[in-house]
């Protein structure tokens, strides 16, 4: 990813403002929609994904294989996995959006590693900004209220109150915490990634990114595990059944 | 931290698209992916394990059959000694019975035939006694010269008769 098509993301500190990648005019209005180049980005994971499970469950077979075979061990594997933290039955309500989260996630970060996708137009990883994770990690934050009053009524509340009233404000900063550091820690990872390789190929264009990139493969992997991971235990947190 | 993030670049824009994206992305993976493939592994799970109890429970039955095979094979196979054994001890009486029927039967016989024989021999030897008497006494009246009476014949002959039959023959 090179820094230019960096750069044309968001308008911080590290990035001058830049035009989106189109700006659609709303027939009739005023009001112009700004398509982003991530959310090109992000419409070409979500085609992926999208296209590979249509072709996966278009028509299954009891003896899978191919694609089907692919989507189902993904699936197999990470409704397990979720299944081993909160259980079976749970890790069936849940599983679907924190499976989603987790390949959307790894795709995101792997959209970096493409290379020569810098060249292109439209094309940066959602994950290396932090609009994004942000956006992925109020939807975790909402989705454990969502859940825990799902399950437990108004009894979800009752954990800000434990195990003494008077904590009760400590527990409201864990929860506002958790998507803060949610966000950052994927932002700043993915982002720190990109930049040390965009860096290093401008640098050295031949070999020596070649390692980061390894590396990057790596901690694409583990970020949107991590993730993944930690929605999870939020969400078995506010589901819990106390006995 | 509303201020860290802008700092960082957070977008409120971009924010919004990201949500409204990975809602789309839930929805239609959720059609597409998890409901089928939970329900195909559901079903794959379901069909082995009644493929394992079917197996179970006709292995099971199997084994009651097997069982069952058995014991009647030792049941038959008890009855047909059984049988053996009383068709040998009938065959046995009946060898014994008809033996003894047999011999009894051969000793009647010659029982009898000796006792024929005895009976034939007397008769033939008393006939021959009345007839070596009356020639005895006839040649005894040619002798003599004179014939004797009728009365005195059959004294003579009673006479001889006795004398000879105190004889062993």
């Amino acid at each position: 990813m090179s820094a230019s098509a960096h750069g044309g993301e968001g308008g911080g500190v590290h990035h001058g403002p830049v035009e989106p990648f189109l700006n659609l005019t709303i027939p009739g209005t005023e009001y112009q929609l700004p398509i982003y180049h991530f959310v090109v980005t992000s419409w070409v994971i979500m085609f992926i994904l999208a296209l590979t499970a249509w072709l996966a469950t278009r028509n299954m077979h009891r003896l899978p294989k191919g694609v089907q075979n692919v989507w189902e061990y993904i699936v197999e594997g990470l409704f397990g996995f979720f299944g081993g933290i909160m259980g079976e039955s749970r890790a069936r309500k849940y599983g679907p959006f924190l499976t989603t989260l987790f390949l959307y996630i790894l795709l995101s970060n792997y959209s970096g590693l493409i290379p020569g996708a810098a060249m292109i137009k439209g094309f940066v990883p959602p994950t290396s900004n932090v609009s994004i994770t942000a956006a992925l990690a109020i939807l975790v934050f909402l989705s454990i209220f969502y859940y825990g009053i799902r399950a437990k009524g108004i009894g979800f509340f009752k954990h800000f109150f434990q195990p003494m009233a008077f904590l009760f404000i400590l527990n409201v900063v864990e929860e506002l915490v958790r998507p803060v550091s949610l966000s950052l820690r994927l932002y700043g990872n993915v982002y720190g990634e990109e930049t040390i390789i965009s860096e290093l190929g401008k640098m050295v264009p031949l070999i020596v990114p070649l390692p980061m990139m390894l590396l990057g493969v790596l901690l694409g992997a583990i970020q949107a595990f991590v993730f993944a991971l930690l929605a999870s235990t939020y969400i078995a947190g506010a589901t819990e059944e106390h006995h | 931290m509303g201020s860290i993030l802008e700092s960082l670049g957070f977008e409120f824009p971009k924010f919004l698209w990201q949500v409204v994206n990975f809602l789309i992305l839930l929805f239609i993976l959720k059609k597409l992916a998890y409901k089928p493939i939970l329900n195909m592994l559901d079903e794959r799970k379901k069909s082995i394990e009644d493929a394992i109890n079917n197996a179970e429970t006709a292995k099971t039955e199997a084994e009651k059959l097997r069982k069952d095979y058995e014991a009647r094979l030792a049941e038959a196979k008890q009855e047909a000694q059984d049988i053996i054994a009383k068709a040998t001890k009938l065959g046995e009486e009946m060898k014994n019975e008809i033996v003894t029927k047999a011999q009894n039967e051969a000793s009647k016989a010659i029982q009898k035939a000796q006792e024929e024989i005895t009976r034939e021999k007397d008769q033939a030897i008393a006939a021959l006694r009345d007839e070596v008497a009356i020639l005895a006494v006839m040649a005894a009246g040619k002798i003599i010269g004179k014939s004797i009476t009728v009365e005195d014949h059959e004294k003579l002959v009673k006479e001889f008769v006795a004398e000879v039959g105190e004889l062993k023959c």
